[in-house]
């Protein structure tokens, strides 16, 4: 249920969900194909949500496993983000926790920089 | 700690198969009985299709050997009648036909024949067919036993999460009560037997009432059991110890953190979010710690409906974050409404959310805070057309009673 497209060059991943929600449903798949990334030594990942318009408590659930998983060793930072998935984020305060980005470009801008 | 080995409850090799033989030809019929017989199998002769048809019914017979060339109904009508029928077991239907008769054959698969025996029949070519058709007539039963077992085991799983579900829904208060210059009203729906939400009010002192609601996220047993562990330990006297700065002064957020601490785990996936409320009296004012929880709204007499709070890190998800104590004037006859994500998140047939503005909409037409939590529902009953919400509901208002 994700796409991935690696930039090697730059060392990241973009990890793409490709459902319409991220729920109770299929988060624990979602967390187990990005944590099959992690273990494939992908550790900077841009989680790009365009494909996402809803997501819920379970959702964020994942989002916070993978980037437990992640530690310090790499970083995870998030884009597309719909407005109720912004919402979401906000009222969670996940807003403190993932790095939000307004597309891919400006994401990956942001993983170069800091590199 | 479900052990169904169930109890096997007929052994094929112990009652003869029954086999109905069907041919117009007498001597052909003895000659596949006397073979049968000799086998262990239970034969039964019919001289005709019509024949054949009614014994198969009345014996329950599992396995029929026909003629293909039969005055009547013929070999592929019998078949079809038999496939028609919506018999609880599996018929297996043994052909014999004439030697290379191939269009026979493909007609013969349509209308349901299962294998084809060659005239001039031999003993060895039947002994073959009919052991291999109880082969699979063994394998069916087995399956039957299996599937019967799961079945039983999953009537007993039922009704332990019945009874599951019944205790975890005694923990709930009273859905009105006034409980220390307060009035709470509360409406509950789970979306499975077994549910996540949880929620409470008590009077903490003369000076303090609180309430608190609790959603676990995801659904199902472990997020219940995490929510009948939070309805046991949050209790009056839970608030009253955890629930209080050195000063004396409401700070829910201490209580919330001691909750962080106390579920998270490196390796855990649970956590919940959590409104937690303590009601001043003297100061009209709500001292409220938000964890990821919807903002609850604030209602007045006047119709006026605004949030409180802006979010808030749930429970148990991550470690070392700051949970805040905030408060907000709360008077008499205005009311707190808390709402789970349910209310927001509930579908309509286009796939639309309820969404905050239709909540805050029903809350403003509502005149009397006692009747929020019953026109919520409704309200999402008729948004739903009916259907069951996808995710477990609870409504709780706290109303400030008019003060003598």
């Amino acid at each position: 249920m994700i796409k991935t497209s690696v930039h090697e060059d730059l060392g990241l991943c973009v990890v793409k969900p490709t459902v319409e929600r991220l729920t109770a449903a299929n988060a624990t798949t979602f967390k187990e194909e990005v944590i099959a990334l992690l273990d494939q030594k992908h550790d900077r990942l841009v989680i790009d949500l365009a494909e996402v318009s809803f997501i819920d408590s379970s959702g964020i659930g994942a989002l916070v496993g993978v980037l437990k998983r992640v530690g310090t060793r790499g970083e995870i930072v998030v884009c597309n983000l719909a407005s109720s998935v912004q919402q979401m984020f906000r009222i969670t305060r996940m807003d403190r926790v993932f790095s939000a980005y307004r597309d891919v470009d400006a994401a990956i801008q942001a993983l170069k920089e800091r590199a | 700690m479900y052990d169904y080995q169930g109890e096997p409850r007929s052994d094929l090799s112990a009652v003869p198969v029954k086999v109905v033989v069907a041919d117009d030809d007498a001597l052909q019929r003895a000659y596949f009985s006397a073979i049968l017989t000799k086998l262990g199998f239970e034969p039964h002769e019919a001289e005709d299709g019509c024949r054949a048809l009614d014994l198969v019914n009345e014996l329950s017979a599992k396995i029929l050997i026909c003629d293909l060339e039969m005055p009547g109904m013929n070999g592929y009508e019998l078949a079809r009648r038999i496939r028609q029928d919506s018999s609880d077991h599996y018929i297996h239907i043994l052909m014999v036909t004439g030697q290379n008769q191939r269009n026979e054959r493909e007609h013969a698969l349509e209308a349901g024949i299962d294998d084809f025996m060659a005239k001039p029949l031999d003993t060895a070519s039947l002994t073959a067919r009919v052991r291999s058709a109880s082969r699979l007539l063994r394998h069916e039963e087995q399956l039957r036993e299996r599937s019967r077992i799961i079945a039983e085991a999953k009537e007993r799983i039922e009704d332990d999460l019945r009874a599951a579900a019944n205790a975890q829904r005694r923990l709930l208060p009273d859905e009105h009560r006034d409980v220390g210059k307060c009035s709470f009203h509360a409406a509950f729906r789970p979306s499975n037997i077994l549910s996540g939400d949880m929620f409470g009010y008590f009077p903490v002192s003369e000076a303090h009432t609180a309430f608190y609601a609790v959603d676990v996220a995801g659904h199902g047993v472990h997020a219940s059991l995490m929510s009948v562990a939070l309805g046991h330990l949050l209790t009056a006297e839970y608030f009253t110890a955890h629930a209080f700065d050195a000063e004396g002064r409401p700070d829910p957020a201490a209580l919330v953190h001691g909750l962080n601490d106390r579920f998270y785990r490196d390796d855990g996936t649970e956590y919940f979010t959590m409104f937690c409320g303590i009601v001043e009296h003297a100061s009209d004012r709500l001292y409220y710690c938000q964890a990821g929880y919807p903002s609850p709204y604030k209602v007045s007499l006047d119709g006026t409906a605004n949030e409180v709070g802006d979010g808030g890190f749930p429970v148990a998800l991550l470690l070392n974050v700051a949970f805040e104590t905030r408060n907000t004037p709360f008077h008499a006859q205005e009311a707190v409404a808390l709402f789970s994500d349910g209310a927001t998140e509930a579908e309509n047939f286009e796939n639309q959310p309820f969404g905050e503005a239709r909540v805050e909409a029903v809350l403003k037409d509502v005149r009397d805070p006692a009747m929020i939590p019953d026109k919520l529902v409704d309200a999402l009953d008729q948004w739903r057309n009916g259907r069951t919400l996808d995710d477990d509901l609870t409504v709780l208002v706290c109303e400030r009673t008019p003060q003598p």
